[in-house]
């Protein structure tokens, strides 16, 4: 509307020459795109992505370092057969699971010196008695623990006959169990990791769906896209866009537990199967593409952005309890028969299945078998989604019932 | 006129008891400013989105050049809604290309149209700031950097003229005549019927959804029976025209001034009536007088356009009432 009002022709229309051809996928991927540049230069992005990245690499490697295995107790030696004692020390030092190194001392009064200064962290008098500077609450732990033991035992070799017939052949009774556990409490955490990932995925990303939707609506701007774009490659370009966001995001966060767990040592990333890795991505996927499209369709039902919560709170009531729930089966042997049935409903699988397989309560073929009907169950909610989100995205005013979006939605 | 290029034809659409289209037909010329016009609630708004296949509607069809408009041809029309809107987060620049790719022009075609049109409009500079940071002048621009941005054959515009003040108005109209000299047909709707009489060159006229009147705006003012407008010095009843005979015309109204508007007929002769007022006294005025748009609208309808505006109201009201009392 300036006032300079030459009659040009715009030279770009003119000559660019609009190419007017607009392909379903073609369309779909520009709106997907849109969404990925517009979120991935937000500084909110990218701090949550940092914040989120450096909360798993402390929750995998924290545990690992804070148990402190790194650094070896030093053992000061006063009296007896050092060599013998040192072996011992040794020894204890790799049965707590660590490492303990002897360190032979000219009397009591220096070793206790040494004690009293850190240089020590134990010392080990005549064979018989052990000094520390402090006796835990719990009594005496770690490699100090151990070496009370062994020391102990050699004692008792030494001043009782016959007591070394009786080590020989072992002296702690043998401890059997009527059941083992199916999986290692490692895998189960891996499930339980996944169920954690499901969840935030789907809780971020799914508000920023419904969110984003609300925008469109109550800023109007959803008509003049709907003069061009479908309205079902709006709500697929929008769920793809920030899916492959959130996608990445998952990827960098398993990048990150993994590294870190290797490079602390944490026991986390020991004895997690890939199977449970596979099938936890698999449903992170399915959950994701299931709920999105419903907070897609809860989002174009309210025409103010500040009443989408509460539209998508009941959305997320499945979700909630199957989370819930997840706790009291990774740490149990058997999951009960409601927990079961939940790992093959769509709503609560995307959580359930993933648990259920990382604690060895369902064969693969079961696994399978939910993924298949979560896979019929996004198609589905999918097409409902679409069948709501097209009769209520442009209709303002008090917020639309979703029975009244459904019924609608048939002589729209 | 030439054949149309846009037809509505027979569009009808029904909500709940309320019949927002009514069989409204009417056609568009080519490369012409054309109005579209009627009081709120006459279904202008509909109509439009039918065009655009944002409305579905329950009869009719929208043709574009003899053909039924279908995904492609409305990917080379431009809107601009009623209702503004536009990303509010988003950066000017961007959104104005986004919209260029969603009509289809490739990536360097979308970016010199972006940066054309958003020089033409005077937003230049403003290329990174966000929409909702823009003030409400450079927002509306932004808008109609959006509708423009793909060069569209066919421009449909909601009410481009509420809302601004004179400046704005008169920039307005002279992008939509420019439009229309490079042969882009513009369809935009008023509801301000005179406001917009100098802009168009054609107009169609609708009330309750169906087509009151439509043609060429110079020929829907002269109307059937041409007017005149006297005025005898001293005689502020205008008691001079109860002389006329029916068969030489009838008087419409007589204004405060004594200015008496007389609808001649046919055969009547104008330099007749002129001799009748001179006999009555001094002949200050006496001129042929257009209608205004309003006034062929109330002779059609035999409502103001007020009035009409008001029912709907009272029959929104009511709907509403009636919904809320199912509930």
């Amino acid at each position: 509307m300036s006032t300079s009002t030459t009659g040009s022709a715009p030279a770009a229309g003119g000559q660019g020459g609009p190419a007017r051809d607009g392909g379903s996928l073609r369309m779909t991927w520009l709106v997907a795109r849109r969404e990925i540049r517009l979120r991935a230069k937000t500084r909110v992005f990218v701090i949550t992505t940092v914040i989120m990245l450096i909360a798993v690499a402390l929750a995998v490697a924290l545990p690992a370092i804070l148990s402190g295995k790194s650094k070896p107790t030093r053992v000061g030696i006063v009296g007896g057969d050092s060599a013998t004692l040192s072996s011992i020390v040794t020894e204890a030092g790799r049965l707590s699971g660590g490492q303990a190194i002897a360190v032979p001392e000219p009397s009591q009064a220096a070793a206790v010196a040494a004690l009293r200064s850190g240089d020590l962290g134990a010392v080990l008098v005549d064979g018989k008695e052990i000094i520390v500077k402090q006796v835990g609450l719990g009594g005496p732990s770690g490699a100090v623990a151990s070496l009370a033991q062994l020391a102990g035992l050699s004692h008792l070799v030494q001043t009782v006959p016959g007591a070394a017939a009786a080590v020989a052949h072992g002296v702690a009774l043998p401890v059997r169990g009527l059941e083992t556990p199916s999986t290692s409490l490692s895998s189960r955490l891996t499930g339980l990791f996944t169920v954690v990932i499901v969840w935030v995925l789907i809780s971020v990303y799914g508000s920023q769906i419904a969110l984003g939707i609300g925008e469109e609506k109550s800023s109007r701007v959803i008509e003049v896209l709907l003069s061009t774009v479908r309205p079902v490659q709006l709500l697929i370009g929008k769920v793809l866009g920030i899916g492959l966001l959130a996608l990445g995001q998952a990827i960098a966060m398993v990048i990150v537990f993994i590294v870190a767990g290797f490079a602390s040592g944490s026991s986390l990333v020991h004895g997690a199967t890939l199977g449970v890795v596979i099938a936890g991505g698999v449903f992170i996927v399915l959950g994701y593409a299931f709920y999105c499209t419903a907070f897609a369709a809860a989002g174009s039902l309210v025409s103010r952005q500040s009443d989408v919560n509460s539209t998508i709170m009941p959305v997320q009531l499945p979700l909630i309890i199957a989370y819930a729930l997840s706790y009291t089966v990774i740490y149990a042997t058997g999951a009960n028969t409601f927990y079961r049935v939940l790992g093959f409903l769509p709503p609560t699988a995307p959580i359930a299945m993933p648990v259920l397989y990382a604690a060895g309560d369902v064969p693969v073929w079961q696994v399978v078998v939910s993924a298949a009907v979560c896979a019929v169950g996004v198609v589905w909610m999918a097409r409902l989604a679409v069948r709501i989100y097209t009769n209520s995205i442009l209709r303002t005013g008090p917020r639309i019932s979703i029975r009244q979006a459904i019924r609608e939605s048939r002589n729209a | 006129m030439t054949s149309p290029e846009l037809v509505l034809d027979g569009l009808r659409r029904q909500y709940g008891a309320v019949a927002a289209l009514d069989g409204l037909t009417f056609g568009v010329p080519a490369g012409e400013v054309f109005g579209f016009l009627g009081p709120n609630g006459a279904g202008k708004t509909t109509a439009m989105r039918a065009i655009f296949g944002v409305t579905a509607l329950d009869a009719g069809e929208i043709r574009w050049r003899g053909r039924p408009a279908d995904e492609a041809a409305r990917r080379s029309f431009g809107y601009m809604p009623e209702e503004r809107g536009l990303y509010p987060a988003m950066e000017l620049y961007d959104q104005v290309e986004y919209f260029a790719l969603l009509h289809g022009m490739d990536h360097a075609a979308a970016a010199a149209a972006a940066k054309h049109w958003i020089d033409r409009l005077g937003l230049s500079g403003r290329e990174a700031t966000r929409i909702d940071a823009l003030s409400h002048g450079n927002q509306q621009r932004a808008q109609l950097a959006v509708a423009l941005v793909h060069n569209p054959e066919l421009l449909v515009l909601d009410e481009p003229f509420s809302g601004l003040d004179p400046g704005g108005i008169d920039d307005m109209s002279s992008i939509l005549k420019e439009r229309a000299a490079a042969g882009v047909t513009v369809l935009f709707s008023s509801h301000q019927l005179d406001l917009v009489e100098d802009i168009c060159e054609a107009v169609a006229i609708i009330h309750h959804g169906r087509l009151v009147v439509s043609g060429p705006v110079a020929e829907l003012r002269r109307g059937d029976r041409p007017r005149l407008a006297v005025r005898v010095a001293g005689d502020t009843a205008a008691a001079w025209a109860a002389g006329l005979g029916a068969s030489s015309g009838t008087v419409d109204a007589v204004r405060a001034d004594g200015t008496a508007e007389i609808s001649i007929t046919s055969a009547a002769d104008s330099q007749a009536i002129l001799d009748l007022a001179r006999a009555a006294g001094p002949v200050e005025h006496f001129a042929y007088q257009d209608r205004s748009l309003s006034e062929v609208f109330r002779q059609a309808t035999g409502a103001s356009v007020g009035q009409a505006e008001a029912e709907h109201a009272a029959a929104n009201m009511a709907a509403a009432e009636t919904t809320g009392a199912r509930r």
